[in-house]
């Protein structure tokens, strides 16, 4: 997906930027945080009937936006265009109105949301990808978020995607630096499996099963009675916001940004499963380190042959050092064509930013400087490497989560021994604890052998 | 080529407006008006109107479309939009600013050997009635739903857009059926010159970038297929597919095209100033 990007610079291009731009802005996933934010929830342009949602999301509307969404992970100009389209627009998807939100749940859970809960605010506190979050109590007492779907998107959605002439057309212009038809097939799998909230439900499930009891990860449980593939239940969770956390002292924001790293890490090499989207409105904190971990709607699970080339360049990039052996399993992996005329330290340098937080056994600072150069080297055009590697598909939600990590920590300006992190949780190091949080989670490891 | 169009739509709905303007918020020409189908709309509103050889004179000797077709276009929607959304007096100070344009544009049909003038009722008729249809038809297929009786009502709504550039409001059609027969009934439509290459260059404006015109020329093709049978054979266009008139597949064509409109800046707002107003 890693091409050159002559060509750049074109209308559309610039244009769908800020399309992805918009979408995010528009779509902060879930933040289950204060009712404030009900406030920023544009009620007065509430859509009210399935028509008005077809207007404002079909139409290859909901489709694009996810494409210029999902392009900006992976597209060296968009995190900029994100931060400058945010500023300016302020702008929230309009919510359904009460009555929209009723029919939806009448539909999926066959009766008033009124009778179905004990109690239903029937504004929502929270806009969701392609819906909206309510507060609800169930009627056996339990505070929950029902995440309902706004109402035809799906069909509106696997229509959009039917016309794959169309969007391959539009994805080659605005992203022409891009392997349009890779990019298609991935937005069809992410707008499929989003439109189906059971499939979130499922993944939200498997995090939510691996981390119970976890000392500082929290996982929300799924009601599983309450959710269909339009509704989505799950438990209530109150906490602080990450732009509040941000207002914390260093000491908490390094503990916070060792538990996101943790989380990502264990995730990843021990429960083989991805939660592919680390956006700062997917975290809710609880101070001393515990995180609460939401949507699940862009999860990917690994097999133990996917991870292997990972498990590989770990070893052989950080612990052996051993730059030939790093460069074969690069080229067994696909990431690197064989035979590339580069020098193997050529291979070593630049695929060493991705291990940057892991070479040194030190502290280290994630500062945003740090963060941002390593996004730009990621997606240097000029690298020499360039014309020689190619990141399969099945890692490019990595790319995403390596990014949206990066970011995350840097935004937090975060200080630990990342490697002697990483090292606890390799399955080929399995490293002792090097930190309190380590300490209460291998604890936790082993009451749950 | 959106930007000058953005700029224009956002300008030409006011943010505090005096009065309701000449229509009010709750008319059809309002909700009309602000469907996404527009572009299409008129697209096939110029193919119409270039059908009358001293309309389409008028406009091939006294502006300067060729140079900059898109301010062109974007001056005209302009005016449709600030008669609709606009106050009460910019309304009527956009009208007069049109009807001062139009003293100016007279001379002879080199085609025909007759004598036009922009002031003659007869031509903004013409042009009123191809706008209209338009607008009624695209919207009717490819927009939110409008029913017959609103476009009825729509239709004759719109007699006061044909008033304000000096039609008498006898002469001008009040439902679509009355609509229709007047276009069929002008005796003096051909396919000139001057509008066979006006209208090339609507369906392939210089100066897109090759990603857009793909997008453009299928827009363009819908819009061909849209015009009523005497109109595409005066061009000489073929028929396109009929796969490419089904609305699911145009809605999206339009769908993209709009999003990239709605981000432009103060678009989206001047959007919900429409909606916002609409619901009070």
């Amino acid at each position: 997906m890693l091409q050159s990007r002559v060509g750049r610079g074109a209308a559309l291009a610039r244009l769908a930027m800020r399309i992805g731009g918009r979408y995010v802005a528009r779509s902060p996933r879930l933040l289950f945080a204060s009712v404030e934010r009900r406030s920023e929830l544009r009620h007065d342009l509430a859509l009210r009937t399935a028509d008005d949602v077809a207007e404002e999301l079909g139409s290859m509307k909901g489709a694009l936006m996810k494409l210029g969404q999902m392009a900006s992970y992976i597209d060296e100009d968009m995190p900029e265009a994100f931060r400058t389209t945010m500023a300016r627009l302020q702008y929230k998807a309009p919510p359904m109105s009460p009555e929209l939100a009723t029919l939806v749940i009448v539909e999926e859970l066959g009766d008033a949301p009124e009778r179905v809960f004990a109690r239903w605010d029937p504004l929502p506190f929270a806009a969701a990808s392609i819906g909206q979050v309510h507060r609800a109590i169930t009627r056996d007492g339990r505070a929950v978020a029902v995440k309902v779907q706004y109402p035809g998107i799906a069909r509106s959605i696997t229509s959009d995607l039917r016309n794959a002439a169309l969007l391959r057309r539009l994805a080659a212009a605005a992203f022409p630096g891009l392997d349009a038809r890779a990019l298609i097939d991935e937005l069809g799998e992410r707008l499929q499996e989003e439109v189906d909230y059971l499939l979130e439900a499922d993944n939200q499930e498997l995090f939510a099963g691996y981390y119970a009891g976890h000392p500082v990860i929290h996982v929300p449980n799924v009601v599983r009675e309450l959710s269909t593939p339009r509704v989505l239940t799950s438990e209530l969770l109150a906490g602080s916001r990450f732009d509040e956390m941000q207002r914390w002292d260093q000491r908490e924001r390094d503990l916070a940004a060792e538990t996101i790293y943790r989380f990502v890490i264990r995730s990843l090499y021990r429960l083989h499963a991805f939660n592919g989207d680390p956006h700062p409105g997917n975290y809710l904190f609880h101070g001393r380190g515990r995180v609460s971990f939401l949507d699940f709607g862009l999860t990917k699970r690994f097999t133990t042959e996917d991870l292997a080339p990972l498990i590989d360049g770990v070893r052989f990039m950080v612990v052996e050092r051993d730059g030939e052996a790093f460069r074969r399993a690069m080229e067994r992996a696909g990431f690197l064509r064989a035979g590339a005329p580069v020098a193997t330290e050529t291979v070593v340098d630049r695929f060493g930013h991705f291990y940057g937080t892991v070479l040194q056994d030190a502290p280290m600072t994630i500062t945003p400087a740090y963060a941002s150069t390593i996004v730009r080297r990621f997606f240097d055009a000029r690298s020499p490497l360039a014309p020689y590697s190619d990141v399969p598909r099945a890692y490019a939600i990595l790319q995403r989560i390596n990014l949206g990590l990066y970011a995350v920590l840097g935004s937090l300006n975060a200080t630990a021994n990342w490697r002697r992190i990483a090292e606890e949780i390799w399955p080929f190091r399995n490293g002792p604890p090097s930190t309190p949080i380590g300490e209460a989670e291998a604890r936790w490891e082993r009451q749950r052998a | 080529m959106l930007e000058p169009m953005a700029r224009v739509f956002e300008r030409s709905v006011p943010e505090r407006p005096a009065d309701g303007g000449l229509f009010g918020p709750h008319s059809l020409v309002w909700r009309v008006h602000r469907d996404r189908s527009f572009p299409l709309a008129g697209m096939r509103s110029l193919m119409v109107q270039a059908l009358h050889p001293l309309a389409m004179a008028g406009v091939a000797e006294h502006s300067d479309w060729r140079r900059d077709p898109f301010g062109r276009l974007a001056a005209t929607s302009g005016y449709v939009l600030t008669v609709t959304y606009g106050d009460t007096a910019a309304a009527h100070a956009a009208a007069s600013r049109v009807r001062a344009v139009h003293t100016h544009v007279r001379g002879i049909d080199a085609v025909t050997g007759l004598a036009y003038s922009a002031e003659d009722p007869a031509l903004l008729l013409w042009v009123h009635a191809g706008m209209v249809d338009s607008i009624v038809t695209i919207v009717q297929r490819y927009g939110r739903r409008l029913d017959a009786r609103d476009a009825d009502r729509y239709v004759a709504e719109m007699v006061l857009f044909a008033e304000m550039v000096g039609v008498p409001a006898r002469h001008v059609p009040a439902s679509v059926a009355a609509l229709r027969e007047y276009l069929e009934s002008v005796d003096l439509r051909q396919a000139t010159p001057a509008a066979r290459d006006a209208i090339a260059v609507v369906l392939d404006p210089p100066g897109l970038d090759d990603d857009v015109r793909e997008l453009w020329r299928d827009l363009g093709q819908v819009a061909v297929g849209s015009l009523p049978g005497w109109a595409r054979s005066m061009y000489g266009f073929a028929d396109p597919p009929p796969e490419m008139m089904e609305r699911e597949p145009v809605r999206q064509l339009i769908g993209a095209l709009d999003l990239a409109f709605e981000s432009l800046p103060g678009v989206l707002e001047a959007r919900q100033r429409i909606e916002l107003r609409m619901r009070a």
